[in-house]
């Protein structure tokens, strides 16, 4: 038996040379975009682990600014509670590894930071009215701290929506397209969601009006 | 039929390739002089100078890339999407460390912005960026006096990035005086300068006004929003 496994090995130049071929071409493979999609998808969720530690840094920096803000406008009550909801939503949902196949979790989650966004803008305008409290220097570095969050926030937003572009346009141009038909078919097209969503983050800062 | 279809599809693709690359291409950025760029010719000369060879000593000490820039306009986009992608692509900072800070000036509507790179984001704190903005040059510009904002600005920049330093090696070391096989050393360090300026002079690099030690490029540094911002 194994004598016949042997003599049809070395009987089959065929086979021999296609391996030969193909341990060749390996360099020039990996030249023409064969890695690409794998790449891509892990430029995506390395971009997309950065919004959600920046979402997660807004999120550890509310519990702090609202008790600041109660000290000097405690009656602001509304407000203050619509941001602690909002925080304790965000806090619920529990992304796993795989959300980036998971729209719906996505969007839910998209959803749930939309509306903490817009509690904390009303927060903002509210706390305008108080002067002391804006005179307070622990307030003040609260702030510019929410702010320079905010900012990142959306830095890795465009970040993460710039990086599934790409490994969504390699997937459907040539030769990617080849590429994922052969080897990674089991490699979605993503979602762009956070398109959708922008408008709704901002939207609440019209209808504001104190 | 057939063969207008055609037609049309590839001139949609034409149209739209072309559409890409406006889109990639909307931003242009100034290109990076030396350690203080003026699209605006806001600093004297003078000012400039001792600026940079400020901003050279401290990248030579801490390797912390801190650059000035004064834009001459932001092309319609916020200072803060400006100021990160400027410092992407020039690359501020040492690769890996990210340690580059910008200071970004734009007259034309009246805003300021600290730039800071991820690695100096412990450091150089959002709250403490707002600070020097609010505190040091705000109050300058408010006044008209855009070179000592600027200068007092990067002052205290650098005094917030040269506390880590300061933690990490004794503030005794750098008072010391040079030791004294030190002289050995200065013959050298002439003929490197000699010879540097003999190169740069050599391929053409008298176009920038402001260009301190001669070649200064980014390091390869990133950013990612860190920060602050004011206006005037």
């Amino acid at each position: 038996m194994e004598i016949s496994i042997l003599t049809r090995w070395k009987a089959s130049p065929v086979v021999t040379s296609s391996l030969l071929i193909i341990l060749l071409t390996l360099p020039w493979l990996s030249g023409c975009g064969i890695n690409n999609i794998p790449t891509y998808d892990e430029q995506a969720k390395a971009t997309w682990a950065q919004v959600e530690n920046q979402y997660q840094r807004r999120a550890d920096l509310v519990p702090n600014l609202v008790a600041t803000v109660k000290g000097y406008a405690a009656h602001e009550k509304d407000t203050l509670m619509a941001v602690t909801e909002a925080r304790a939503k965000v806090g619920s949902i529990q992304l796993g590894k795989d959300v980036l196949n998971n729209p719906q979790l996505l969007q839910k989650f998209q959803a749930a930071q939309g509306e903490l966004s817009s509690a904390l803008q009303r927060l903002m305008v509210v706390v305008e009215r108080y002067p002391d409290l804006k005179a307070n220097q622990n307030f003040l570095a609260l702030q510019s701290q929410l702010e320079g969050t905010e900012n990142r926030i959306s830095v890795a937003r465009r970040d993460f929506i710039q990086s599934v572009g790409k490994y969504n346009t390699e997937i459907r141009t040539f030769p990617g397209r080849i590429w994922h038909s052969i080897l990674y078919s089991d490699m979605p097209i993503r979602e762009n969601y956070e398109a959708t969503s922008q408008d709704a983050e901002s939207a609440p800062v019209v209808n504001f009006d104190g | 039929m057939g063969n207008l279809k055609r037609t049309v599809m590839v001139l949609v693709l034409l149209l739209s390739s072309l559409a890409l690359m406006a889109e990639t291409n909307s931003l242009s950025f100034p290109k990076l002089t030396g350690r203080v760029v003026d699209q605006v010719g806001l600093l004297d000369k003078n000012v400039a100078r001792e600026l940079e060879t400020k901003l050279q000593a401290h990248e030579t000490a801490s390797k912390n890339q801190v650059v000035v820039v004064i834009l001459k306009d932001l092309q319609e986009i916020s200072i803060e999407e400006y100021a990160y992608q400027l410092g992407r692509t020039w690359g501020i900072g040492q690769k890996g460390e990210n340690n580059g800070v910008i200071m970004l000036v734009v007259p034309s509507v009246r805003k300021v912005r600290i730039e800071v790179g991820y690695g100096l984001e412990g450091t150089l704190t959002d709250a403490l960026s707002n600070n020097i903005i609010q505190t040091v040059i705000l109050p300058l510009f408010r006044t008209g006096n855009f070179e000592k904002g600027i200068a007092e600005g990067t002052e205290a920049i650098i005094q917030v990035l040269g506390g880590q330093y300061q933690f990490n090696t004794p503030k005794k070391q750098t008072e010391e005086p040079p030791p004294w096989w030190f002289i050995f050393f200065l013959p050298l360090i002439f003929l490197r300068r000699f010879v540097g300026r003999g190169f740069y002079g050599y391929h053409g690099h008298h176009g920038g006004s402001h260009r301190g030690g001669g070649g200064f490029s980014g390091g390869g540094g990133s950013f990612g929003g860190g920060g602050a911002s004011g206006g005037w």
